[in-house]
């Protein structure tokens, strides 16, 4: 072919009728934009979401928006308390995962964090002067995907030598023997865990550290750790919706999770040996029976565990998961925090350990026992603002 | 470079049935040789030039100072793991954080710069032919009525989230691969040694189908709008020389249009390179090289999603950042080759036109 190729773009492409739809396509999309932008800046959205009202006593200020971030292990609670808590303060709670949460309130872009793992000593270091508040408390349980194969029991011993990679198929002798009952299949056990830095990861790793030693050694505990096999997924839902999916695969995930995924998970043993599946009476039996020696809000909690708790029915893997806000709320949130701000944050916070716990059971979460609610009353009294003590508004203890 | 042209207002008062002047630059002032009457000094521009000058000129400045900005604290913040490693972490192989068992730390780049270029490598090999025939044959082959819906088709399918993507993964393509796909590819492709390993359904194979079907639109997109830009008359003249559909396309659409889908396979590139949310969900993300492609992986914007906020340690997060200088830097490598390749061919077309 010779025919020589015109060098100038052509005159004569094909002209489009869409492009006028286009812009006013374009303009609407802005004008709606402008209006929500304006919108958020003139408070239109706030305080409207909150339906009926809590059935606390607090009178705390109107108007007030406090934002939060972190674990997804207590999301689903934490949507519940901002669904209910009234008083014209809005709560908005991202579930970004503890580890997201902790640099989040070191960095104050929220006005609290939330975290299963307690704050390390060089985290303490990074953001002084955090309150560390227990708001709730969970069981972490081993979720499977194992068609036709029903209920099946597991030991620490068992479940960390799954993670290690020692126990690669489902009908090995170790899991037989603790199953004699059940048809386990010939197929390798695909093992998924956390792949963003998670306080269920530390729980979970916390409780393999307890129960192997090779796991203590050459794993360890941390939000995030060296897998030595399998799969990562993002937050408690990607883990859930994958091990849901997944024929054969194993996980783990709070107890929320599984119950609401309607996910099939085992029974743990526990140091009396007894094997417990576990629920919202024998999580909460355990953190009872915990006698757990609570630090000061601002100390270490680095270590305090209601791991293997010694009651003869307690769930083994039981863990606080914590609040983390700022002792001093002068510029705790950036510039933003005023002082009616610090007062719906204490409000709410108070709130939370008190009348909120009564949401704890419908969602599968332990209502915190009376010693911690007790503790942590103290710890949010502690808190202040321009050095004056914020108190709450709520009145006395429900 | 300014450019200095006659304001759209201006000509549309001036003369009710003119046709628009083209905007004319310096350059093109210069070699032309038009009437310098076209081109204003300016300290005689109306009002109206100056803001419009004023304007393009700010949102050029702003985009440049946000390049900058994006590099220089991109390395800043990476500065302690430069300082530590060097050029170490180009060639370092592991990514192992500090944990009670062992405050031991390392950070290398390669397992994520090999699991980016084998996702966005895969994507390209299959995406490519799906983008291409879909968008030849609705520029060139298509009924009429067809035309407007797969187009719209096509369109609505680069409008979809990438979370979406993501969950269809793991609902659709996931499961699939597990128990369709990876064992007969590991039955009858085994013997490549490219597909070992245990079959979990998810890793770098899946990841990269996923980006296959996430680049199609972009490059379907674009290489048909070029492709209708292929004026009628070079159709034509092949046709009534006889030539068939397929040389048609292949003697006069293509080397018109190749261009542009080089362009569009740029864009394409440069999705799959950085895909966050749908590789996330789908690659298993293991701080480790691939084995195999059924194997899983992290590529650099899997682990930066995964691991930016995970607290592991000033280092770990230095580390984190700087592989995302490094996939900076891939892309800029991907736009650079292109420019350059781009540059051959049209250098080589001016030669041909030369003839």
């Amino acid at each position: 072919m010779s025919t020589p190729a015109p060098t100038s773009p052509p005159s004569d492409a094909i002209v489009r009728q869409k492009s006028r739809t286009g812009v006013y396509v374009a303009v609407a999309i802005v004008i709606v934009l402008v209006l929500v932008v304006a919108g958020f800046s003139a408070g239109w959205f706030k305080g409207s979401s909150p339906g009926g009202g809590s059935p606390g006593v607090c009178q705390p200020p109107s108007g007030t928006y406090i934002e939060g971030a972190g674990s997804s292990l207590v999301f689903p609670l934490m949507y519940q308390w901002e669904t209910v808590y009234g008083g014209g303060t809005a709560v908005n709670y991202a579930s970004v995962g503890s580890s997201s949460g902790i640099t989040d309130i070191s960095a104050k872009t929220v006005a609290y964090g939330a975290s299963d793992a307690p704050l390390d000593a060089a985290q303490r270091q990074t953001a002084t002067g955090l309150l560390t508040i227990p708001e709730s408390a969970g069981g972490v349980v081993p979720i499977y995907n194992l068609p036709g194969v029903g209920a099946l029991d597991f030991n620490g011993t068992v479940l960390a030598n799954i993670y290690l990679g020692t126990i690669t198929q489902w009908n090995d002798p170790a899991l037989v023997a603790l199953n004699p009952k059940a048809s386990l299949p010939d197929q390798p056990i695909q093992v998924v865990w956390r792949s963003d830095g998670s306080g269920t990861s530390f729980i979970w790793t916390s409780y393999l550290s307890l129960e192997s030693p090779t796991w203590a050694q050459n794993v360890g505990k941390g939000t995030e750790v060296n897998w030595p096999v399998g799969t990562g997924q993002a937050k408690n839902a990607g883990v859930s919706a994958y091990v849901g999916e997944t024929p054969y695969t194993i996980g783990y995930v709070d107890l929320n999770y599984a119950l609401t995924d309607a996910i099939q998970y085992g029974s743990v043993e526990n140091p009396s040996g007894t094997f417990v599946l576990a629920n919202v009476t024998n999580t909460a039996t355990a953190l009872t029976d915990a006698h757990l020696t609570l630090p000061t809000a601002g100390g270490d909690w680095y270590n305090v565990s209601a791991l293997n708790s010694p009651g003869s029915g307690d769930y083994p893997i039981t863990s606080l998961t914590y609040v983390l806000v700022y002792q001093n709320l002068s510029g705790a949130y950036g510039s933003s925090m005023g002082m009616t701000d610090a007062q719906g944050l204490v409000d709410f916070l108070y709130w939370a350990v008190t009348t909120g716990q009564s949401y704890s059971t419908q969602l599968f979460y332990v209502p915190l026992p009376a010693y911690i609610v007790t503790a942590d009353e103290a710890s949010i009294g502690s808190i202040t603002y321009n050095g004056a003590s914020v108190p709450n508004s709520c009145g006395a203890s429900v | 470079m300014r450019c200095v042209g006659l304001t759209a207002g201006r000509s549309r008062g001036s003369g009710g049935g003119d046709s628009p002047i083209p905007a004319v630059t310096d350059s093109e002032a210069g070699t032309t040789g038009t009437a310098p009457s076209l081109r204003r000094s300016p300290g005689r521009r109306p009002i109206p030039d100056l803001l419009f000058f004023g304007l393009v000129t700010l949102g050029a400045v702003v985009l440049l100072v946000l390049i900058f900005s994006i590099v220089i604290i991109l390395a800043s913040q990476s500065e302690l793991s430069f300082r530590t490693y060097g050029l170490g972490y180009l060639v370092g192989t592991r990514w192992i954080v500090p944990t009670s068992a062992s405050p031991f730390q390392v950070y290398g780049a390669v397992p994520f710069i090999v699991g980016t270029l084998l996702t966005s490598g895969i994507a390209l090999l299959l995406g490519l032919p799906l983008a291409l025939g879909s968008a030849i044959f609705v520029a060139t082959q298509a009924p009429n009525f067809l035309r407007g819906t797969l187009g719209t088709a096509v369109e609505l399918l680069a409008a979809i989230p990438s979370v979406v993507y993501g969950f269809w993964g793991i609902y659709v393509v996931v499961p699939l691969m597990r128990t369709t796909v990876d064992p007969a590819l590991k039955q009858y492709l085994g013997w490549t040694g490219a597909f070992g390993g245990p079959v979990t359904g998810d890793g770098v194979l899946t990841s990269g189908i996923i980006l296959a079907i996430m680049i199609v639109p972009t490059i379907s997109a674009v290489s048909r709008e070029t492709l209708f830009a292929v004026p009628a008359s070079q159709r034509e003249a092949a046709l009534s020389l006889g030539a068939t559909s397929w040389e048609t396309t292949r003697i006069a659409s293509l080397p018109y249009a190749r261009i542009g889908i080089f362009g569009a396979i740029v864009l394409g590139l440069g999705r799959a390179l950085g895909e966050t949310m749908a590789v996330t969900m789908t690659i298993g993300n293991r701080d480790a090289i691939p084995t195999s492609l059924l194997s899983q992986g992290q590529t650099i914007s899997s682990l930066i999603a995964n691991e930016l906020t995970s607290n592991s340690g000033p280092l770990q997060y230095s580390a984190v950042v700087e592989a995302g200088l490094i996939l900076l830097l891939i892309s800029l490598l991907v736009n650079v080759a292109a420019r350059l390749l781009l540059w051959r061919v049209s250098g080589g077309r001016r030669v041909v036109l030369a003839q």
